[in-house]
């Protein structure tokens, strides 16, 4: 059974969608607080964090910076706020992926299941292949990407989606395959893509304003080159 | 009949003024200038009429004055022509035509009686004067002096001032042209900045330094601007919070639901049959406020973006489990449609839920250039229901003699924003062998 820390401020909320989720077959730690979440993400870590954005105290952005400095969890965004600000700036801070209220538990329990199955594929058995791009090295199995020889680390989405890119060498991925591919969305926001080819940039490229490696094609979507 | 614009306007009044102006300029000039050419070279002809006369008189005066010689003997140039008519009988330099023809009686009867005198006249289809002396022994010298080179110089300058008093009015219209232009450019701002704001950015102002003449036009066109922005930010913060303050309970009654609806078997029949019921309404609720919130927001700016139109339905259709074979694309169809993309799939999915909901489930989703349909096997759509089909809290028939509507009613007037949104429309048509037909045109860009 995994686990899961929900962090919800709204007690009725917190209550209901905990129930449901333990129906569901996960073990569920509610808190009303960010402050309180990340104490026990820190004590008893969880498989998946789910997290509101508007938080009295510290905010969910600022939570999940906190938990990302130190944790490759997926985080997803659980917020009544559906601006595009809002669902920008929580996948920017570290998110994987924005549901917004109210979500049918079925619903995140698929987003759920999504996120730990690229988990779980990630951390198999030991490295036999290196994918190379240059001064980039990818080892699927292994769940490592080095630049220049110095292992970076990244989460477990941004790992699965730049292994979907390197899988395909030099062959342009749309935004909507990379969907489904990475967080098994047949209509899904495209953004998630953007967002998280941004963070993956800041990592793997000397300069992330002009990237060599993963490169935008106009139109088209991205791909991955030496 | 259509009004002619202003600067149309204002440059032909231009034009017309300047056209009467230089008319009249020209018109004087013309007649001034003809005048004085006229009389001087009537007075020069004159001048050499006499002086000429004065010769032959003495000639006359002599013993046995042949007359041809006499005539022969005076230094005249090629457009005088000299004629003296003496007892009834014309005398001329050369034995041409007579020219005596061209001597108007009333000038002859005038000289005869002893006076001199001159008289215009067309001689030859040319303009020419002549000039009668009366000389002695009853004898009348005439002199006919040939106006031709000073017509053709007269027609000349007619020419030339008439060219001037086009090209002024044409210069006129040209000046009313450029001076609109220069009057209008603040109101092409005006327009500009008015069709920026309808096009969603808020953010135009015009400058109110810019035109010292228009300032009140600037500053209620920017104060308008203003109001409109903040009515717009009050309306979409409502609706943020509207819908914050609605998903927050209904997240609340989702999952309690979901938690009560999985112990059904547990309950009693009737309690399971209430939360059964709860479930379904908690269900169409929230697919209510979704839809009256996209309503809410369908006003905003498409965000337009290349999409391929053939991956866009087959995906919308595996979302709704429906078959992909469904599908069929016209020849002619380009790929990559220029759409927002979120929008068109809404569209296009509401359309298909319609279509299981009302009308038997769908049977094709037929692509063209700039269009999609969907085809039902449906009874078709009556014709009451038709004109408000996709209008708000519409729902079709079929469900209302079911009872058990389990759509919002907003899904077609979704698809009517999100078309319109485009640029396009929808529209309700009948499929070939029964069924309905919804169409939504895109414009191809």
């Amino acid at each position: 059974m995994s686990a899961v820390l929900l962090i919800e401020d709204d007690d009725r909320i917190r209550l209901s969608l905990a129930m449901a989720l333990e129906d569901e077959g996960y073990q569920t730690h509610a808190v009303p607080t960010a402050e309180e979440g990340l104490e026990m993400q820190r004590r008893q870590p969880a498989d998946a964090v789910l997290v509101d954005l508007m938080l009295p105290g510290m905010d969910g952005f600022e939570c999940i910076r906190q938990l990302r400095r130190t944790d490759d969890v997926p985080i997803i965004v659980v917020s009544a706020r559906d601006d595009t600000h809002d669902i920008v700036a929580g996948l920017e801070a570290g998110a994987d992926d924005y549901v917004v209220k109210p979500v049918a538990v079925k619903e995140l329990a698929a987003r759920l299941r999504a996120l730990r199955r690229r988990g779980r594929s990630a951390s198999a058995t030991p490295a036999v292949t290196v994918l190379t791009f240059g001064d980039l090295e990818i080892r699927p199995e292994a769940g490592e990407v080095r630049l220049h020889g110095e292992p970076v680390a990244v989460t477990r989405t941004e790992f699965r989606l730049l292994c979907e890119l390197a899988e395909h060498p030099g062959q342009v991925l749309s935004r909507q395959q990379l969907l489904s591919r990475v967080w098994e969305y047949e209509i899904g926001d495209e953004r998630l893509v953007d967002v998280h080819v941004g963070r993956l940039r800041h990592k793997i490229e000397d300069s992330a304003g002009k990237p060599r490696h993963l490169v935008t094609v106009r139109g088209l979507g991205y791909k991955l080159q030496p | 009949m259509r009004r002619a614009g202003l600067r149309t306007r204002v440059s032909a009044a231009f034009a017309v003024g300047a056209l009467a102006l230089s008319a009249g300029v020209t018109f004087v000039s013309y007649e001034l200038i003809s005048n004085t050419l006229f009389r001087e070279r009537e007075r020069a002809a004159v001048r050499a009429t006499y002086f000429d006369a004065a010769a032959v008189n003495a000639g006359l005066g002599g013993s046995s004055p042949e007359v041809g010689e006499l005539l022969q003997s005076l230094d005249i140039g090629a457009d005088r022509y000299v004629l003296l008519q003496r007892g009834g009988q014309w005398y001329s330099r050369s034995a041409g035509p007579a020219a005596s023809n061209a001597v108007p009686t009333a000038l002859q009867e005038m000289a005869a009686s002893g006076e001199a005198g001159a008289q215009r006249i067309r001689r030859d289809r040319e303009a020419a004067l002549v000039v009668a002396v009366p000389v002695q022994g009853d004898a009348v010298f005439y002199e006919i002096v040939s106006l031709a080179e000073l017509e053709r110089t007269l027609q000349l300058l007619a020419l030339v001032l008439t060219a001037v008093a086009i090209m002024v009015s044409a210069g006129g219209a040209a000046v009313g042209w450029y001076v609109t232009r220069h009057a209008l450019r603040p109101l092409a701002a005006v327009a500009e900045a008015a069709s920026g704001i309808a096009e969603g950015d808020f953010d135009t102002r015009l400058d109110p330094d810019a035109e010292p003449d228009l300032a009140r036009l600037t500053s209620s066109f920017n104060h308008m601007a203003d109001e409109l922005s903040r009515r717009l930010q009050r309306d979409r913060r409502f609706a943020a919070d509207v819908s914050h303050e609605l998903r927050s309970p209904l997240q609340t009654l989702a999952a309690a639901v979901s938690v009560l609806n999985r112990r059904r078997e547990s309950l009693d029949e009737r309690s399971a049959a209430a939360v059964g019921l709860i479930a379904d309404e908690v269900a169409r609720f929230q697919a209510l406020v979704d839809d009256l919130l996209e309503l809410a927001r369908s006003d905003q700016p498409v965000h337009l973006e290349e999409a391929d139109i053939g991956l866009l339905v087959a995906r919308v259709l595996n979302s709704r489990n429906l078959p992909g074979d469904l599908l069929h694309t016209d020849p002619g169809t380009p790929v990559d449609w220029h759409v927002d993309r979120r929008r068109v799939e809404q569209a296009l999915g509401n359309l298909l839920d319609n279509a299981v909901r009302y009308g038997g489930g769908p049977v094709a989703v037929r692509v063209g250039p700039g269009f999609l349909e969907v085809d039902d096997a449906g009874p078709g759509v009556p014709d009451e229901a038709r004109a408000t089909i996709f209008d708000r809290f519409v729902r079709g028939p079929s469900a209302n003699a079911r009872g058990g509507g389990d759509g919002t009613g907003l899904g077609l007037a979704i698809v009517a924003e999100h078309a319109a949104a485009h640029g396009g429309k929808a529209s309700l048509g009948d499929r070939p062998g029964g069924g309905a037909r919804f169409r939504i045109d895109l414009p191809m860009r």
